[in-house]
Parts: structure tokens; sequence; C-alpha cells
């Protein structure tokens, strides 16, 4: 048995918890908002969510979402603790 | 007689009961890939939806969720390639095990020939 990792993974999106997350999802979308919460299947909700389309060049900032919205996990592929860095 | 058996029924019945666990009880599983090995080293991760990244792993857990950090990642072009230039640095990552394709380390690996828009 290898002993289990110091960081884990779930841990550190639970302390990302009030504070902005950028999420890539498996598409050319990403979300940016604060993250109020994530269940085990790492469904998310998200606060004041903006919603951008990615191309090689920038993205674009598509939707500003008030309040919060509940994102399905199932097409989550990264999450980045700390928002969005390159606008 | 009908006394004992009576005694020994309802003690009975709980062996059953934790025999029957044991055989639903899966063989312990250990993961596939010892990831303890790469840890603090830089590793390529493909994702479903073509996604490269490559990073410095951190963290797992059983269900391969990864924590990368210094996290970069090779953006697909036009043509839906994955590109040797164009990249964007990401930081600090959590990866979902569910999507992850592939993961290997990058030392002792190098790039033969990478397909370019061209």
């Amino acid at each position: 048995m290898s002993l289990p990792a110091d960081i884990l993974p779930l841990e550190v999106i639970d302390k990302t918890i009030d504070q902005p997350v950028w999420i890539i999802l498996q598409s050319n979308r990403e979300f940016t908002g604060k993250l109020v919460g994530f269940d085990d299947f790492v469904n998310v909700i998200i606060e004041d969510a903006k919603e951008w389309i990615v191309n090689e060049e920038h993205s674009e900032l598509v939707m500003e979402h008030n309040g919060r919205m509940l994102l399905s996990g199932n097409n989550i592929v990264m999450l980045v603790p700390g928002g969005k860095k390159d606008v | 007689m009908s006394e004992i058996k009576q005694d020994k029924q309802p003690k009975l019945q709980p062996q059953g009961q934790q025999q029957q666990k044991k055989k639903f009880e899966s063989p312990k599983r250990e993961a596939i890939l010892d990831l303890a090995k790469y840890k603090d080293c830089q590793v390529r991760v493909k994702l479903m939806g073509g996604r490269l990244v490559v990073g410095v792993l951190k963290g797992y857990d059983q269900l391969m969720n990864l924590v990368l950090d210094e996290t970069i990642e090779y953006m697909k072009d036009t043509n839906d390639e994955v590109s040797k230039d164009k990249t964007r640095s990401l930081g600090f990552t959590v990866i979902r095990g569910n999507i992850l394709a592939s993961i290997s380390p990058m030392e002792g690996s190098e790039i033969i020939y990478m397909q370019t828009s061209d």
C-alpha cells in the first residue's frame, strides 16, 4: 500500500470554496466565478459566473450569469483555484 | 432440546450474515498505477476531448483526480490539432479523474513528431 498523497484533489477544491475559481470544460467553454460548493461528482455551484469561449489566441466573454449556477460535473475537465489569470 | 435450538438459532443467523457479507466483499483493489512514483515529477496528461497538459504532479486520489502545479496546456489550433508552440499557463490545477485519458512521465520521453497546422 502506498501512502496517500499529501494533496488530495477534492481537498484542494474544498479549500477554494468562497474563492474565485476557473472551470474548464471538455469543449472550448470555460466558466469563472466564485465557488459556492460541489459534490462527489464535482458538480459545482458557482456564483456570478462568467462564461467564456476560448480560441487559440484569446478567450471571448459570451455571457455573465447573475446569482448562482449549477454546473454539471459531467463536462468539467479542470478546475483552477484563484480564477482566470490571463484576463 | 427445543430450548437449546432456540438459543442457537439467533447465534447462527448473524454468523450466516457475516459469511454472506464476506462473500460480497470484493478483493482489495490497489491502483493499477502507483502515482507515488511520479509525485513532484513532470507528467504529461492527456484528457478526453483532446486536451494535453503538462505539469508537476502534486497529488492524486483513488479516482485518479490529479493535482498539478505549474500546469501548461497545449492549445488546439483551428484544425483541432494540438500544436507545440501554442501554450498557456494554468498554474495550480485540479484535473478530474473521470476524463483522464492517459498519464505519463515527462522524464525519459521526448517529442519525436508533433503535428502542425501546415
